[in-house]
């Protein structure tokens, strides 16, 4: 007998009340014996309540949103059957109301049975999991606190009311809150519901307002110089929102930049048309059956007689359909792209990997470099070079340049230390360590850098289409204007297949090597 | 009788190694209070590897440092060719004063002096074996013919003709282990720091790779500090032995010295285990002959008792006595010089002299 008590001692400790239940019920799960549709009847019952008093907030959040959920149908049954009865004389919004309404009420009394049916039922389990974290660690949550049950009602507070509020209610336009703060401004009365409304219920209010920002532009003056020129707003303009005030300066500081240090960015763009230039003369300037008899033997050469099968046929597909000169197009750009993220991005992975301030200045530069979606890129682009092709590198430089540097010096950073210790132990100085040992140890991270590097230069090359780079990426964004569906697809076709093309080569020789 | 070493070539003169960010406090808090490891842990978060730690190694010495992980052995080694850089005191190498070297002399001295093995080999997978023997004579710009010759000579030495055109990935562990030997004298250096080199390999491959680095060390004489964590493979290797604990050595002998007058009970363990019948030698058990009839026994004629040299070891003297009744006489220039009975014998294969 007691080695039975001793058994269900831990269960006793945990559960506190109503212990022996639960330890009946623990068991069972040990032994495997609980019965399939086993359900606790009490957590049914209480839900939210019932975990929240236990302490299992995961069972607590999917209790109290089941209850939600079912109080948010009812809340739209009464605004919908109110708002039949207010449009009583039109028959068919009566109809619409009541059927919207009806159906409601079904989903409110379905997902309220099921909803508390599948509590009960996860409850013990659920329950159960938390006793064997309590095993390991005994300031899990255990036992039966009346203090958790507070905090667990006073989410529920603050959450319910304002949101039940929310569906009873038909949400403000963004329009009659402007008009609203309008006619506070002027000092007119407004009921206090429909303040709470647009304060609560409707967009986040707009707080800040500020005056305009002056005026700025940059005439040339007798002289032929640039000169800065300020024009204050009229008194009576109304004030901007933070937004327009912050976008204004942006713009300011972008065209001041532009104006007075344009020689800067001509000659960065004249530097990538250059590159370019000569990249595409060999690309498009060659002959169809060279370029296309050399690609066919790089890729036999580099990845063997299947790929080389594959390119020749996506070559094909690409001529066939007329995409030879574009396909030769897109593929300078990637060239040049992706030319530019290795010289670039390899001194600087090595920077990142050897140097600490490297690192605290690079990474969350990348870091942010990648989080930024691929559109957004275009703007600075733009805003500094015009459109173009070289704007569309350059986006294309910074959007794939990230994995070169992140692979660099993460192949650097995993070559072994007693490998290097060894190295050392030799005497070798800092740059024989470097180009002996640690780049050649690190090259098969380097070149998963440039496979990522140049893939990631293919689909920004089709996206900077938008601002004139050209290529396949014209052809899909010129289809997607002129809702030219068939068009898009060839060309999308087209561009997958360059991507295969690309990928398999460069994948391929990586893995040869 | 060990031959006296001729001359120093490595010393290290009450070397201490404190790591952790406040080493230095650290290190002035023991020289003058004279803190346990323990203490040195909690008051200065600081770790110590190595403790006051004096060794002289003779030239052609092998000379094994011996110790369980974290005895700070490995630590130890790596102050010869400054990879680590002592908290106190100094080393010398050929008189040197190694941590007064400039950057470059460094250099030199680790590729041109010195030549080290590791545990893990830590080749450079993407050379072949030629190449990675080489490694050192190409850090100091030797031009690639006569890496090439240099290099094929050393290949020769470590028989593993005909591989040097391989990668080590294609190697065996043992065989990996001999480029990494080969890659360490390569320069002839004129010492050799053996970091447990042979640990990572299973038994028969130790004890063959064992033997031929004996055979070659009697050949090439090179100054050797071997460190391993096994007393067995010490003793056969080593002239002399360190035993370290804890960052400190606790003693240093010849193996002899070691298995028979161990300092304190830590070596006693170590040496608890281990076979003496190679180890000690007539004349450590042999009594006088004086001695051996004060008992009123009396030795039986010479010729009929089994005869010995003061120099044969435990193992040779049981092979004599096997189905004999007479004690062992010890002969030195044809006088007898002592007896071994069969009691002194037992005792002295159980470690008692």
């Amino acid at each position: 007998m007691s080695s039975d008590t001793d058994i269900r001692k831990p269960f006793l400790d945990f559960a506190g009340h109503n212990g022996s239940y639960y330890a009946d019920v623990f068991l069972k799960i040990q032994k495997a014996t609980l019965g399939r549709g086993h359900v606790n009847v009490t957590a049914m019952i209480g839900s939210f309540v019932w975990a929240a008093l236990r302490g299992n907030w995961g069972l607590f959040v999917i209790g109290f949103v089941i209850d939600l959920i079912t109080a948010v149908n009812l809340a739209l049954v009464y605004k919908y059957s109110n708002a039949a009865v207010e449009n009583a004389d039109k028959a068919y919004l009566v109809a619409r109301y009541e059927g919207w309404s009806q159906t409601h009420l079904i989903g409110a009394i379905v997902t309220f049975v099921l909803g508390r049916i599948l509590f009960g039922w996860l409850a013990d389990r659920f329950y159960a999991k938390q006793y064997e974290k309590w095993r390991t660690d005994h300031s899990v949550n255990n036992g039966v606190e009346m203090r958790r049950l507070v905090l667990g009602l006073l989410v529920v507070a603050l959450i319910a009311p304002l949101l039940l509020y929310r569906t009873t209610q038909f949400a403000p336009d963004e329009r009659t809150c402007i008009k609203q703060d309008r006619a506070l401004a002027e000092g007119e009365a407004v009921p206090f519901k429909d303040r709470f409304d647009c304060f609560v219920i409707g967009e986040f209010p707009t707080f800040i307002w500020i005056d305009r920002p002056d005026e700025i532009s940059y005439p040339r003056d007798d002289n032929g110089e640039r000169v800065i020129k300020r024009t204050a707003p009229s008194a009576d303009a109304p004030p901007v929102s933070l937004n327009t005030y912050v976008s204004q300066s942006i713009d300011d500081g972008i065209s001041y930049l532009t104006v007075f240090y344009g020689f800067l960015f001509d000659g960065i763009t004249n530097v990538l048309r250059g590159m370019l230039g000569a990249i595409t003369s060999v690309f498009v300037g060659t002959p169809w059956p060279i370029t296309m008899a050399v690609l066919l033997f790089v890729a036999y050469r580099t990845a063997g007689p299947r790929t080389a099968i594959f390119v020749g046929a996506s070559l094909a597909y690409l001529a066939l359909f007329g995409f030879w000169q574009t396909a030769m197009d897109t593929m300078s750009l990637v060239v040049a792209a992706s030319i530019i993220c290795v010289v670039f991005g390899l001194p600087l992975g090595i920077w990142v990997s050897k140097s600490r301030r490297g690192k605290a200045i690079i990474t969350p530069i990348l870091d942010v470099m990648q989080t930024i979606p691929s559109f957004v890129y275009l703007l600075p682009a733009i805003a500094f070079f015009s459109i173009g092709k070289p704007p569309g590198i350059l986006a294309t430089v910074i959007f794939a340049m990230p994995p070169m540097v992140r692979l660099t010096a993460l192949g650097i950073l995993q070559v072994p230390e007693n490998t290097k210790e060894a190295a050392l132990a030799f005497g070798a100085n800092p740059r024989q360590l470097l180009t002996k040992v640690e780049l050649p140890l690190a090259m098969p991270s380097i070149m998963t850098g440039i496979n990522q590097v140049v893939m990631m230069s293919l689909s920004m090359v089709v996206v900077a289409a938008l601002i004139g780079a050209g290529g396949m990426g014209y052809i899909v964004t010129e289809a997607l204007e002129n809702t030219e569906t068939g068009r898009g697809v060839l060309a999308g076709i087209g561009i997958a297949l360059l991507a295969m093309m690309i990928d398999r080569v460069v994948q391929k020789a990586n893995t040869q090597n | 009788m060990s031959t006296e070493p001729k001359r120093n070539v490595v010393v290290t003169r009450n070397v201490w190694k404190i790591f952790g960010p406040r080493a230095e406090e650290a290190m002035a808090a023991v020289r003058r209070d004279n803190l346990s490891k323990a203490e040195v842990l909690e008051e200065f978060q600081a770790v110590v590897g190595v403790r006051d730690v004096s060794i002289e190694v003779g030239e052609g010495e092998v000379f094994c440092i011996m110790g369980l992980s974290g005895s700070g052995k490995s630590t130890l080694v790596r102050h010869i060719n400054r990879l680590i850089e002592p908290t106190g005191g100094e080393i010398l190498i050929n008189g040197v004063d190694v941590n007064g070297l400039g950057a470059e002399d460094l250099r030199a001295m680790r590729a041109d002096k010195i030549g080290m093995v590791f545990q893990n080999m830590a080749l450079l997978p993407h050379r072949t074996v030629r190449d990675n023997i080489a490694f050192a004579l190409e850090l100091r710009n030797v031009d690639a013919f006569t890496r090439a010759e240099l290099a094929d000579r050393v290949i020769e030495l470590v028989s593993l003709q005909g591989y040097g055109d391989r990668l080590p990935g294609d190697l065996s562990g043992g065989m990996q282990q001999r480029v990494g030997l080969a890659r360490a004298m390569a320069a002839d250096p004129d010492i050799l720091l053996m970091d447990e080199p042979f640990s990572a390999l299973d038994p028969l491959i130790r004890r063959g790779l064992q033997d031929e680095f004996l055979a070659l060390s009697k050949t090439m004489k090179k100054t050797t500090l071997f460190i391993t964590h096994d007393l067995d493979e010490a003793i056969r290797m080593g002239s002399r032995i360190a035993i370290m604990k804890d960052g400190e050595i606790v003693q240093t002998g010849t193996p002899e010295e070691i298995v028979t007058q161990p300092a304190d009970d830590y070596v006693a363990d170590f040496v608890a285990g281990i076979s003496k019948l190679k180890l000690i030698f007539a004349h450590s058990v042999m009594r006088p002959v004086e001695a051996y009839e004060q008992g009123g026994r009396k030795l039986p004629p010479i010729d009929q008792c089994p005869q010995a040299d003061p120099e044969d070891d435990l193992d040779a003297l049981v092979g004599r006595v096997v189905g004999q009744d007479n004690p062992i006489v010890i002969m030195s220039d044809n006088k007898p010089v002592g007896v071994v009975t069969k009691d002194a014998l037992l005792r002295g294969i159980q470690g008692e002299v």
